[in-house]
């Protein structure tokens, strides 16, 4: 749990800096972080969602209807997921909405962030900010 | 939103079926896949396989259950690997969430893998999953009648295991019945009576599964 704490807040400075990130430490640190995770779904706010784990949920996530979510996911506090989305290898920060019918594999994203990309299949990068658009959502490869 | 009819559903699952069937071959796993109802006994049955082969297979079991991980700290404590998949609301695994761990596992490390279906005899039928074989379990606390009424997941099985012989004096089930129901239903099925209590004919099974 220490060290889970310790690399996701050396994930969170690395991201918080978006010019100056090293993909390739980030990918390290990233594959290593998932690997750490030991499932935890004690506690949502939905209706069961289909759960491959591990899967670590942090306080009061709220998860839509046929939601897929794992292997190797974490969900911040207070993090929305709506119907249909499917989230695979991914780190959700705190805060983050994400919106109906989207599929992330291998992605960050930032905390506070707002995804309302209906259809849209995202894999391998870092996604931040609020939009309706995938054209203008912040997304940084690595 | 796509909406999928059933026979395209079934089409892309049979498709990465076969792609997972090709990836456990190429790294040399043996795969089954083990349905059956709730209670027929597939996780006691799949404890006494681990506790028997743990030393000379390295072994991973997926579970699958709507809720909890029950069946898969069960089977762990036999020295297996376990990963759960909670369903939710689905009635059976697909081949998409077998998918989704073995293209996330290390597969060099495995030498066999078992996949233990939801607890149910009618929606696995919809999902072939990508194993050499699907074994069917049923138990005669079941009822002598319990093949004949589910044939699709008896025509689709390698092995049917008609489980808890060791409460055959006191049910009086119709044993030969149920072996006679499931020859007809699909006359290459393997047919094998067993008791994971007591430990009866599982070295049996394990032979026939090849292992």
């Amino acid at each position: 749990m220490e060290s889970m704490k310790k690399k996701i807040m050396e994930i969170e400075e690395i991201i918080n800096n978006p010019e100056n990130i090293k993909t390739v430490d980030l990918k390290i640190l990233f594959n290593s972080f998932l690997s750490e995770i030991k499932n935890r779904i004690a506690s949502y706010i939905g209706d069961y969602p289909t759960f491959i784990e591990p899967v670590f949920l942090e306080e009061n996530v709220k998860i839509g209807d046929d939601v897929l979510l794992g292997p190797n996911v974490y969900i911040g506090a207070n993090s929305e997921i709506g119907d249909y989305t499917e989230i695979s290898n991914s780190i959700v920060f705190e805060n983050v909405k994400i919106g109906e019918n989207l599929k992330l594999e291998n992605c960050i994203i930032t905390k506070n962030s707002t995804l309302n990309l209906r259809n849209s299949n995202l894999s391998n990068c870092i996604l931040m900010g609020s939009s309706d658009s995938e054209d203008e959502i912040m997304k940084i490869k690595f | 939103m796509v909406v999928q009819t059933k026979k395209q559903v079934q089409q892309d699952n049979e498709l990465l079926a076969q792609k997972i069937h090709q990836n456990l071959i190429d790294n040399n796993i043996k795969s089954f896949d083990i349905v059956g109802a709730i209670g027929a006994g597939k996780t006691a049955i799949l404890e006494k396989i681990a506790e028997k082969l743990a030393q000379k297979y390295k072994i991973l079991v997926i579970c699958g259950d709507i809720t909890t991980r029950v069946d898969a700290n069960r089977i762990e404590q036999y020295n297996a690997e376990t990963i759960q998949i909670n369903t939710g609301r689905e009635c059976a695994l697909n081949a998409y969430h077998i998918h989704q761990i073995i293209k996330n596992k290390d597969l060099e490390k495995y030498d066999v893998v078992f996949i233990e279906n939801v607890g149910n005899l009618i929606c696995p039928s919809e999902f072939i999953l990508g194993t050499d074989k699907r074994i069917v379990i049923v138990s005669i606390t079941e009822g002598e009648w319990v093949i004949e009424k589910h044939p699709m997941l008896f025509k689709m099985s390698d092995i049917a295991v008609i489980n808890k012989i060791d409460l055959l004096e006191r049910l009086g089930t119709n044993l030969g019945k149920m072996t006679n129901d499931a020859k007809k239903i699909n006359p290459n099925i393997d047919v094998i009576t067993t008791s994971a209590k007591t430990g009866d004919n599982i070295e049996k099974l394990i032979e026939l599964m090849g292992l």
